[in-house]
């Protein structure tokens, strides 16, 4: 909301700077965002007089012009100016707009492109010349270059021209939150400043003179939904004629942002933004039958409103009618059929309150954001309409030229009363922990209009003017009293039992699996959890959409990390860095039938899950390596010692599932027959999708069920102190056979002395004969009671080697 | 003649001594060549010794012989260790190593410059005695708005403008749902922080994005006061942001919290000058806080007149953003390597 300063010193003396001010309204709680200084275009320029005039001596087109410019600081005396003038119509007596040197003219007329310049002391053919007299095109404020601005008799010589035009204002922004529609108006900022600086609010002085025939004998209004409309006030002036506003009304309403358009308009504009109270104004010669009808609309009517865009009506839309047809949605926008136009003599003043919650439902349904419905939305106060109306009518008398009606039509059956609301003092200091006397609060409150009456010991029952809709109980006035004390001078207590001496990383499993991923080189990644519902539909059946989407690309909560996590792959990809080891910590979200029990909200299940995502080279290339891509065993690698970590060896890999739609070359990871996660390579169709075009590994696994397993203690196996016996040995076999079957084999014909098998070897190709590949394993052999004899050792071996040749036809290539 | 070959045993023993202590002074190329021609030339030390063998009696030639073999062949291990001494740094002949060449091995990954920013805020709040929980992102109208005091149909939900899935289901818009979620559960004392994902139907830009972190705080107990939130606050930003911090809390609205502030710190990048970051105010705006609105606690059946209670609430990006001068929050969730491995 744009507040201006000048505007707003026309009800409250504000000795205080606007810096000093949007100070004191901040710490009240009208945060002031920022402060726009207007008219710094006219910085060095002022109003001149033009002492005397006398033809150049050397042009027949110039005029040297003696100019006076007001006094001098610290002199008595006016300074003259000498300055030579090429417009024709400059003469004696004239009040001018004088640029002095050093100013910067904002067009300069002969310049085709008009761009600014600056004025120096310059000699004209021979004469000095000290600045300059303004055209209104130089100027940069109208169109006129054929001569310079004269400006009114009245204009003071020597004021600084932004502000005889106005326009030397300071303006705030203002951020009024939502439960303050009091603020919304320069008279409701007035009242706040004068709660802080201890002043007086002076409401406009408004003389009306009545001179027409009495309203309601010519026009009639009928509320039949007074829920929706409790007050509906009015006033009527004829005779108006429409025409651009005044130069200072223009200023003002400029100056908070608003266009100006003609007088009736402005005026009502300028009353809003003065009392907070929006006014509607009707060209009284488009009402029908001179009847105001406020009642709702039927489904499916049309209504084209001021914007000239065409509505669709419901039932619950409050409308404001003439006899034959509506005229105007009640609180948010008029129409066109009853526009104020060119040639509009009659206004029709509406001044109403309309109900809070109506209006924002209507205004939303359309999508209408207008300065009268965010007002109306919010709530005003039903006691200011005939206030409101009243100005406006006096303002369309003063400048439009209009006759004020005698009297107001004022719709108002049940009249909404200040509210009552107890308070008490020891309630206020317990809370806020202050010790603030009740006479204190008594003095904080009736600085902004809320009288106390003492009740009981420690009770006062205070009455809450209207426009405070937001104070409703005791609370509301505890934080008034904390505002206006200062939040400042409470004191900053500490909770009784906090101290820092217990600060540590809490070590869950989360913290301890991120540790060990960037031990590994991981770099963690935070990606968007929205996605475009196209790409993942045709992967997973239950994705969960969002209704209101801010583009399509967000439309979805994703069903796994994969998908995002192919988007920061892209990414980087995309810019130069192919060889990626990421991981994330975040949720997945997918749709549940409504009889599945979930945790929260039914119907809807967030996974939390652990990704990992490996691309491009193992290694980094270094100067002695050359980096090799990943492949499927990097990424079964990371996802291993991950698992050890945490479910020690509770799990188990389960090969060829083809389930997985996102990944082939699969590896499903269960404990105890539970599902924990996957890993493996991106389908090329889904890579595709992404626009990615090397092979990425993705694992993803269910935090819960990894940490539901950690163990809090892990016990301690001593090692054994005997040496341990070593035997490689390669069996070729045949081509499908899996490594995973050799090793059940070897571990069960091992026997208890096998403590073990590592693989150190896998061989395909010449000299082996086709179809066959060969397995090289080192066994260790090991006993916790004493040291193993070559004898023990050969017994085991013999039998590992036995076994595994009678169940898998292997052979034994070598032994060492 | 025995004295003969007792003399040879005498100088032997003794040139070993000598050799010994000179081969311990080499330090150069030219000092082992001087070495090789002091002892161990034909002309040398030791062939001299080797010459007087043959004026030995011939019953002593074998043990003095050996005695003079093994000599040479101390001598000459005297020579190679001296050589090999002054030649392996660098020298022309040996392996010329290369200490310059860049390490081998790979660099240590890193965490997400938000989870560093959440835990730091998490750890700090865990050390003031309070518990860590956690709710879910996808919530009901209830819990996200209703329950807080949002009445259906008013203004201050524009506040906050959500993603809906359906009606009454959306993506939650703040942490603050959790508050209604522990109080349900549990009876007071309740001290906790939530930190979470929440989402706002706003569009992308440098300064906001469709979802962000926070850090949710909530305390209720009996006599819980404004005074102590300011204190908890400050406790908490001194230990964020350094001791040596200047700040000030001003009055807000939020419809959860009555009465509610924000709290402002002094610009830590111009020290409070007035810079682009803090638009020229000298100040930052760190979080927003309050004490629990009364009706708040009616709805999760706390009574108001009993129990007090506060809650704050931390925006993780922005204070990762204002911490680490990042200008665009928008590379926060595009997880550039070149980004992320700055942390």
């Amino acid at each position: 909301m744009r507040i201006s300063f000048n505007w707003l010193s026309k009800y409250i003396k504000l000795k205080i700077s606007p810096e000093k001010l949007a100070e004191k309204l901040t710490s009240v709680g009208l945060e002031v965002e920022s402060i726009e200084r207007l008219g710094g275009q006219f910085d060095n320029f002022v109003v001149g007089e033009i002492v005397s005039v006398r033809k150049h001596t050397n042009a027949d087109k110039l005029t040297v012009c003696l100019v006076s410019v007001g006094k001098k600081r610290g002199s008595t005396a006016d300074d003259i100016l000498q300055i030579v003038c090429g417009a024709p119509n400059v003469t004696a007596g004239q009040k001018v707009a004088v640029g002095l040197v050093g100013a910067v003219v904002p067009r300069n007329q002969h310049d085709p492109a008009g761009k600014p310049f600056t004025l120096g002391n310059v000699k004209i053919r021979g004469e000095e010349s000290s600045g300059m007299i303004c055209s209104e095109y130089e100027l940069g404020i109208g169109e006129d270059a054929n001569g310079i601005l004269v400006l009114d008799p009245s204009a003071k010589v020597g004021a600084s021209l932004a502000k005889h035009f106005g326009l030397d204002d300071v303006v705030f922004e203002i951020g009024i939150t939502p439960n303050r529609p009091d603020c919304l108006s320069h008279i409701g900022i007035a009242r706040e400043a004068a709660a802080i600086l201890k002043g007086k609010v002076e409401l406009p002085r408004v003389h009306i003179r009545e001179n027409a025939e009495q309203i309601s004998k010519e026009f009639s209004v009928d509320v039949r939904n007074p829920e929706g409309c409790p007050r509906y006030s009015a006033r009527l002036v004829t005779g108006v004629v429409v025409a651009p506003s005044p130069q200072w009304l223009q200023a003002s309403l400029k100056s908070v942002g608003l266009r100006p358009i003609n007088n009736v308009v402005d005026v009502t504009n300028f009353v809003m933004f003065e009392f907070g109270q929006p006014l509607h104004a009707f060209d009284g010669d488009l009402i029908h039958k001179k009847k105001i009808i406020v009642r709702n609309a039927s489904d499916g009517e049309k209504f084209v409103t001021l914007d000239g865009i065409e509505r669709t009506l419901t039932a619950s839309t409050l409308m404001i009618w003439d006899a034959d047809r509506p005229i105007a949605i009640a609180g948010v926008m008029g129409g066109m059929n009853s526009e104020i136009s060119a040639s509009t003599t009659s206004v029709f003043l509406e001044s109403a309150f309309f109900n809070p919650s109506s209006v924002r439902k209507t205004a939303k349904r359309l999508g209408i954001l207008s300065d009268a419905a965010f007002r109306f939305e919010r709530g005003t106060d039903p006691n200011t309409t005939v206030d409101a109306v009243d100005r406006a009518a006096s303002m369309l008398a003063e400048i439009a030229g209009g006759q004020v009606h005698r009297g107001v039509i004022d719709v108002y059956p049940k009249k909404i009363k200040d509210r009552r609301v107890r308070l008490r003092t020891e309630r206020v200091n317990k809370l806020l922990g202050t010790n603030i006397s009740a006479p204190s609060m008594k003095k904080m409150l009736a600085s902004i209009g809320i009288s106390t009456q003492s009740k009981s010991k420690g009770v006062m029952l205070c009455t809450v003017p209207t426009f405070r809709p937001d104070i409703e109980q005791e609370i509301d006035l505890v934080e008034e009293v904390a505002r206006l004390h200062g939040y400042t001078k409470i004191e900053d207590k500490m909770m009784s039992n906090i101290d820092f001496s217990h600060r540590s990383s809490h070590g869950d499993a989360l913290a301890q699996l991120r540790n060990a991923l960037c031990g590994l080189g991981f770099n963690e990644v935070v990606t968007n959890s929205l996605i475009d519902q196209t790409l993942v539909k045709p992967f997973s059946p239950n994705v969960v959409e969002i209704k209101n989407p801010i583009s399509k690309d967000l439309s979805a909560l994703r069903p796994s990390t994969v998908f995002s996590m192919l988007q920061a792959v892209y990414h980087n990809i995309n810019y130069g860095n192919g060889d990626l080891k990421l991981f994330e910590i975040g949720r997945t979200y997918e749709k549940v039938a409504k009889e599945i029990p979930t945790a929260f909200i039914q119907g809807y299940k967030e996974n939390g899950v652990i990704s990992v995502c490996m691309t491009g080279k193992r290694n980094t290339v270094s100067w002695n390596s050359s980096g090799r891509s990943i492949d499927i065993y990097d990424l079964k690698g990371v996802v291993q010692a991950l698992l050890d970590k945490i479910l020690l060896d509770k799990f188990q890999f389960i090969y060829y599932d083809s389930r997985s739609p996102l990944t082939e070359e699969t590896i499903v990871v269960e404990k105890d027959g539970t599902y924990v996660g996957f890993l493996g390579k991106v389908k090329a169709d889904l890579l595709k999708k992404f626009s990615v075009e090397s092979d990425v590994y993705v694992s993803e696994l269910s935090i819960s069920e990894l940490v539901q397993t950690q163990k809090k203690f892990k016990m301690y196996v001593p090692p054994t102190k005997f040496p341990s016996v070593r035997r490689d040995l390669a069996f070729i076999v045949a081509k499908d056979v899996l490594f995973e079957a050799i090793e059940r084999q070897v571990v069960l014909e091992g026997g208890h002395l096998l403590k073990g098998v590592t693989l150190f070897d896998v061989f395909e190709g010449k000299p082996l004969p086709e179809g066959k590949k060969s397995f090289a394993i080192s066994v260790e052999l090991n006993s916790a009671e004493k040291t193993l004899t070559e004898d023990e050792a050969a017994k085991v071996i013999d039998r590992v080697v036995k076994g595994v040749s009678q169940a898998f036809g292997a052979e034994l290539r070598s032994s060492s | 003649m025995p004295d003969i070959a007792d003399n040879l045993l005498h100088d032997i023993a003794e040139l070993r001594g000598v050799a010994e202590h000179t081969a311990s002074l080499i330090a150069s190329a030219d000092d082992l060549e001087k070495y090789r021609i002091e002892f161990l030339a034909r002309k040398g030390s030791v062939g001299q010794l080797f010459d007087r063998l043959k004026s030995v009696p011939i019953e002593s030639k074998p043990a003095i012989g050996k005695e003079l073999n093994a000599l040479r062949s101390f001598l000459d291990s005297l020579y190679l260790s001296a050589k090999e001494k002054i030649e392996k740094p660098g020298g022309e002949k040996g392996q010329f190593i290369d200490l310059t060449l860049p390490g081998r091995g790979e660099a240590i990954g890193t965490v997400h410059p938000i989870t560093q920013t959440l835990q730091d805020i998490v750890s700090i709040f865990v050390s003031m005695g309070f518990g860590i929980v956690d709710g879910p992102e996808i919530e009901d109208d209830y819990h996200n708005f209703e329950a807080l005091n949002f009445p259906p149909d008013h203004p201050a939900r524009d506040m906050q403008d959500t993603f809906f899935i359906e009606n009454d289901v959306l993506l939650r818009t703040h942490t603050s749902p959790v508050q209604i979620r522990v109080m349900k559960e549990q009876r007071p004392p309740v001290r906790v922080v939530v930190p979470g994902r929440v989402y706002r139907n706003e569009a992308i830009s440098a300064r906001s994005y469709c979802l962000f972190h926070q850090v949710e705080g909530l305390y209720v107990d009996k006599n819980v006061s404004f005074s102590e939130l300011k204190g908890t606050l400050v406790a908490f930003a001194k230990e964020f942001y350094g001791s040596g911090l200047k700040y000030k809390f001003r009055p807000s609205f939020f419809p959860f919290t009555e009465p509610s502030l924000e709290m402002d710190i002094t610009c830590f990048l111009c020290s409070g000058k007035g810079c682009r970051v803090c638009k020229h105010t000298g100040w930052l705006e760190v979080l927003g806080a309050g004490m629990v609105h009364p009706n708040v606690l009616k709805n999760v059946d706390y009574d108001p007149e009993e129990f007090t209670g506060f809650a704050f609430g931390i925006g993780v990006e922005r204070t990762t953003i204002l911490r680490h001068g990042i200008s665009d929050i928008r590379l926060l969730f595009e997880n550039d390597l070149r980004f992320l491995k700055q942390f």
